[in-house]
Formats: C-alpha cells, sequence, structure tokens
C-alpha cells in the first residue's frame, strides 16, 4: 500500500445541468485536507450529492474547477488511462448496490480490478481466498454473483478491498439494506483498515456508524465543513 | 488474464441475450447458406455445361430452334426440342467431309419426368465412361445391336434415384417431360445397362435406340388413328408400318429431333454452323459459344444474387449493431462500475467490439458450414432436379468476397461502437440520471 501523506480538496465546484439548461450546483468550492488513516463523513440528504462528490474525488466525474491532489498527484489532471491505473491501484470501492461485476465469479470479482491492469502478483488466489474468508464468504469463492443474497454480496465488495489493500476506500451506504450481522462485520473491516492507516470516505445514513469520529465531516446539503 | 477476462465478459454478455444474438447469427448465417448455394449451384451448372459443351461442337436441329433450345433438349436433355428432321439428314451431314462423326438424337418419351432419348450404340460409346452392369449376351461396343430390343440404358443418377438395375422393366409416357397431356402408353422398356457416372447430364438421362422411339411414335399415331379412321384400315397400315422397321436398324424415314456433330476443326464448326442456319430448312449453333452465353446469363444471376445476399448482410449488421447499442443502455451500470473499479476504457469498450465482431464471425462461420453442409445433405435431389454435379463442399468467390466485406462491415460498425463507449463517461451518465 503506497500512503499518501495528504489527500488536498482545493476549490472544488460541480454542477449539472437540469432539463431547462440551468446549471445546478452540487457543491461549490470546497476545500479540505485529509491527513492518511483521516475518516471523511459525507452527509447530507438523499440526492443531496454525495456520490457525485465522491465521484469527483476519485477522478470519475471532472469537477467544474478546483482539484483533488492525493500527495503530488492532481487525480482531475490525470488522462483517463492514467486515472484508471491510478484507481486500480489505490482506491477501493464498496458500495450499497451493483458492487459485482456479472461475468466473473465470486473470487474472479475480487481479483479483477487488478487483473486488468495487469498488477496480479504471485499467489493471487491464495489470497483473494484469504480475503474472501476474512469476510466469511469463502464457501462461495467459485459461485456467481446471482447466486447470492445482498448481504453476501456486500462482503465479497469488503473482500475485493481488503485484497487489494488500497490507501483510500470509498464507502457509500455500505451497509444499507444489509442484516445487522453483515453490517456489523462492514463496519469492523472498514475500521481496521482504517486503523491500519486506509483513508475511508463515507457516507451512511446507518446509525451502526454514529460512533464513528470523522476527522471531516462535510454536509453537502448545508455546504457545511467541521 | 486481461484478455481472458475480457473475453469472459464478451461470452457473459452474449449468452445473457440468447435471443437477439441467436437471431443476428441466424440471420447473418441465413445468407451465407445462400451465398453457398448460389455459388455452388452456378459452379455445378457451368462445370457441367463446360463438359457437355466441349464433346459436341455443333449441333442441327429443325428451322426455328433457337440455339438455347437446340443445346438445352439435346445435350442437357431438358428442354423440349423444337421439331423434327428426318434421319436420312443425319447421313447426308456425315458424309460432308468436314465432319468426323455425326449422332443423331430423338426425343419423345419420359418416365418420371426423366427424359428417354432415342440415340444410336455409338453415341452411348461416345458419352459413356464405362458401365456398371450390361445385360449378357449384349456387346457394350453395341449396345442397341441385335439383341438389343426394347433395351434402355440408364444413366448412373437415374439408376440409383430409382433404383434400376439390369433387367427391370418400366414403361414411359408419351410426349415429352413438362408436356400436360403425356399418358402413359404400353411400351415396356427393359433395363439391358446403367452407365457409370459421367458427372455431366447424361447422367441424369435415360437412352434407348432410335428404332424404339419410332416404333413407339408409329403406335401413338395408330392409336389417334383409332379414334378417327376405320379399324380395318388401320390395321392394313400398322403391319405395313410394322413390317417396314423390321428392316435395317434405322430407317430412312424415321424422324429425329437433333443431330449433335464433331467436326474436324473449329473452323469447319463455323462454317458448318453458318450454312445450317441460312437454309431455311434447319437450325444449327456452335454448342460452345451457346454455353459460354448461358453461362454469361448464369453469372449474372450469380451476381445479382451475391448483391442481395451482400445487402441482406449488410442490413443485419446493421440491425446486430443497433440491438448491441440498445443492449449498452441496460449495461450501463456494470460498465460504469467497471470504470470505478479502474477498469480502462479501452478493455470496457473493446468488450462491445469484440461482442459484435463475434457475432459476425460466428454468422460467417455457421452459414458457410451450414450452407455447404446443407447443400451435401441435399446434393441427391439438387443434382436431379438440376441435372449438374454438385460439388458441395466448392467454395466460389462470391462467397469469400461475401467473407471480406462481412468482416470489413462487422470491424466498422464494431468499431463505431467501440468508439462510442470509448467517449462515454458512463459515471457521469448515471449520475446525470
Amino acid at each position: 500500500m503506497v500512503l499518501f501523506e495528504k489527500i488536498s480538496v482545493k476549490n472544488l465546484t460541480k454542477s449539472f445541468p437540469d432539463t431547462s439548461g440551468k446549471r445546478n450546483v452540487i457543491f461549490e468550492n470546497v476545500s479540505f485536507e485529509l491527513h492518511q488513516g483521516a475518516v471523511l463523513r459525507l452527509s447530507g440528504a438523499s440526492g443531496s450529492g454525495k456520490t457525485t462528490f465522491m465521484n469527483v474525488m476519485s477522478g470519475l466525474i471532472k469537477p467544474d474547477s478546483g482539484s483533488v491532489l492525493f500527495g503530488d498527484t492532481d487525480i482531475t489532471q490525470l488522462k483517463e488511462s492514467a486515472k484508471d491505473r491510478f484507481r486500480a491501484e489505490n482506491i477501493g470501492y464498496i458500495f450499497q448496490t451493483f458492487n459485482l461485476l456479472s461475468p466473473f465469479s465470486v473470487i474472479e470479482n475480487v481479483y479483477a480490478p487488478l487483473a486488468f491492469a495487469g498488477k496480479l502478483t504471485g499467489n493471487y488466489k491464495d489470497k483473494a481466498l484469504e480475503s474472501l474468508k476474512k469476510v466469511e464468504v469463502d464457501e462461495f469463492a467459485a459461485k456467481m454473483p446471482y447466486h447470492l443474497s445482498v448481504g453476501q454480496k456486500q462482503r465479497v465488495a469488503v473482500a475485493r478491498v481488503l485484497f487489494a489493500g488500497p490507501p483510500l476506500v470509498f464507502a457509500d451506504e455500505p451497509t444499507a439494506s444489509l442484516d445487522r450481522n453483515s453490517s456489523e462485520l462492514v463496519k469492523k473491516t472498514l475500521l481496521e483498515l482504517n486503523k491500519n492507516g486506509t483513508t475511508i470516505v463515507l457516507t451512511s445514513h446507518d446509525p451502526i456508524f454514529d460512533d464513528v469520529k470523522p476527522d471531516v465531516d462535510f454536509n453537502l446539503e448545508t455546504g457545511a465543513l467541521s | 488474464m486481461k484478455y481472458l477476462f475480457i473475453l469472459k465478459a464478451v461470452f457473459h454478455s452474449i449468452s445473457h441475450r440468447k435471443f437477439s444474438v441467436f437471431t443476428s447469427i441466424f440471420a447473418i448465417s441465413a445468407a451465407f447458406a445462400f451465398l453457398a448455394a448460389a455459388g455452388c449451384v452456378s459452379f455445378g451448372l457451368a462445370a457441367t455445361a463446360v463438359n457437355s459443351s466441349l464433346a459436341f461442337p455443333l449441333v442441327v436441329g429443325p428451322a426455328g430452334a433457337s440455339d438455347t433450345t437446340l443445346v438445352m433438349s439435346t445435350l442437357f436433355n431438358t428442354d423440349k426440342p423444337a421439331g423434327t428432321l428426318d434421319y436420312g439428314f443425319a447421313g447426308k451431314l456425315a458424309s460432308d467431309e468436314r465432319v468426323s462423326a455425326v449422332f443423331p438424337v430423338a426425343r419423345s418419351d419420359s418416365y418420371t419426368g426423366v427424359p428417354i432419348t432415342g440415340v444410336e450404340s455409338a453415341y452411348i460409346n461416345e458419352i459413356a465412361n464405362g458401365f456398371e452392369a450390361v445385360e449378357s449376351g449384349l456387346k457394350e461396343d453395341d449396345i442397341f445391336g441385335k439383341n438389343g430390343g426394347n433395351c434402355a440404358v440408364i444413366g448412373s443418377k437415374t439408376a440409383a434415384k430409382y433404383e434400376m438395375k439390369v433387367g427391370d422393366t418400366f414403361f414411359g409416357s408419351h410426349g415429352s417431360v413438362g408436356d400436360e397431356d403425356a399418358h402413359l402408353h404400353d411400351f415396356e422398356y427393359r433395363v439391358c445397362a446403367v452407365l457409370k457416372a459421367v458427372n455431366g447430364p447424361e447422367d441424369f438421362a435415360i437412352f434407348t435406340s432410335l428404332r424404339n422411339v419410332w416404333k413407339i411414335h408409329e403406335h401413338g399415331h395408330h392409336e389417334a388413328e383409332h379414334e378417327e379412321h376405320d379399324h380395318g384400315h388401320h390395321e392394313a397400315e400398322h403391319e405395313e408400318h410394322e413390317h417396314h422397321h423390321e428392316h435395317g436398324e434405322e430407317s430412312a424415314d424415321g424422324k429425329i429431333t437433333a443431330v449433335l456433330v464433331k467436326t474436324k476443326n473449329p473452323v469447319f464448326t463455323a462454317a458448318l454452323e453458318r450454312e445450317y442456319s441460312e437454309n431455311g430448312f434447319t437450325s444449327a449453333t456452335d454448342t460452345g459459344r451457346t454455353v459460354r452465353k448461358l453461362m454469361s446469363y448464369m453469372n449474372k444471376a450469380e451476381e445479382a444474387a451475391g448483391f442481395f445476399s451482400y445487402g441482406t448482410l449488410f442490413l443485419v449488421l446493421i440491425m446486430v449493431f443497433v440491438t448491441i447499442m440498445t443492449s449498452i443502455n441496460e449495461r450501463k451500470r456494470e460498465m460504469a462500475l467497471m470504470r470505478t473499479l479502474g477498469i480502462g476504457r479501452v478493455p470496457v469498450s473493446l468488450m462491445i467490439f469484440l461482442e459484435l465482431l463475434l457475432i459476425s464471425i460466428a454468422g460467417i462461420v455457421i452459414g458457410t458450414l451450414g450452407g455447404h453442409a446443407l447443400l451435401a445433405f441435399c446434393k441427391p435431389a439438387v443434382d436431379f432436379e438440376l441435372g449438374i454435379n454438385l460439388e458441395p463442399f466448392f467454395f466460389t468467390e462470391i462467397e469469400f468476397r461475401g467473407m471480406i466485406y462481412t468482416i470489413i462491415a462487422g470491424v466498422l460498425l464494431s468499431f463505431a461502437a467501440m468508439v462510442k463507449i470509448y467517449r462515454m463517461n458512463l459515471v457521469e451518465e448515471i449520475a446525470k440520471e
């Protein structure tokens, strides 16, 4: 894991045109810094732009203006292919839904991002199996995603993050629609990763995360940073 | 590993859209099967035509017969003859010093649609590539000789289709192939020989002696006369005819429908053709030229078939392209997830490229192999129906052209789809939604 000393968000602005063509500002001139191993909590009502902020921060969507620096690397200025490589090597994602790629088996889903990036090493299958074991879904390794429940799929997504060991994890409502056990397991894994130096960007309405104290809290609804 | 994953994703996507993929592949396959059939049949017709035209450079028939009728009714045994000539005319032609051999032919009967042609033994010697079987007591080089009687020599494909063997008997229908008023008569043919395959129209024919054709012809006359004339008068005439045909193998006043001529050189062929076309009593045609003309029509027909197939293929490819582009909307989220996980734009768009290309290639392969396999399966029926020796696994130029056009069009359309995906910011599109 390559650690970034800090992640700097500078004057980040994003808007989308509405149906009448008018710009609808999602967030404007947002600036903050995250040190390695910090927790950023994005809050606000549904539709306030939390996922969009994550996408801009990870370079998936271009901002209207501003920059996101991972150490010295400004992801907004990278070429698409470089952004892809950067994401594959440095960022892990856990979403509420659409977490797994349907063409691939459970274990392939764990190592697919690094396989596409050509970054698989040695005993990657054992390591992938180990990751699945940590979240208690190793018995489904050879199964296809459609055989799994929502909770099991979410655990596989967590295993994918464990396998890649990225310095930054985006967790977008990671426990929504999960049972208590699965939610606890996801939370525990995220906190363990954070303890080992992984920066976490989290959005969640689940009270299970209420006791997690973020280093930075950004409310997309009000624009307040604390 | 990366490319294995790409292929896996492509096959997964194909297997999840079975109906549209099957329809697409079927449509491309059908067009290729049609190309295979058009090419092979055209080639078979051309090969048969060339073989036949080489054997007899000149055909002379009654006045008014077109070049095509002369060739089709004699060499191919398909068209109806345009009229008759006196048998004596063949003797006159044979005495011309520019002629090396003449082969008079007479058509009248058919057996379940297969024409029965009256010829002399010399004709059989000319076209035969040996015999599968010959009745004992008959001389192979004079099959209609002394003991020929009601002998019929059967072409190899006819014998195979109707399971005819030496010693079998059958009745012909009076009137030529395609005659609406054809009817069975009581002349019984006896299979006295079965020819080995010659890969020409002769394989689909039945031959008998001129003597038998004339006998049937006389018999037909008498049947008609029965209805119109006094019975006693007819019997007298009948006896006279029978008596007449007992003398000599071929009667000088018998009728024939054409004479196949071998000339000593091509210059004589041209001169004889001119002479016998301009005398007002006969028509003549250079078989080589007529066959070339027929082949040029066939080539045009083949080109037209190719043109329609290429058009169909292009429309099918557009359909496949539209189907895939529509399916992209359904797969947008999954592709967006791939991009999110760091799977680059190139692998994601390459999946779409390969998907379209694989469908095109599958259509080409299945259509070409299936088309030729179907031709091989249908060969006996096609051979008999068209009077050709079909080569079901012969790959023709229109097929190769079809393959190249389809691959080029497939690559271009796949590339267009790939570029569209490459340029799309899938995540942003979903964010906008």
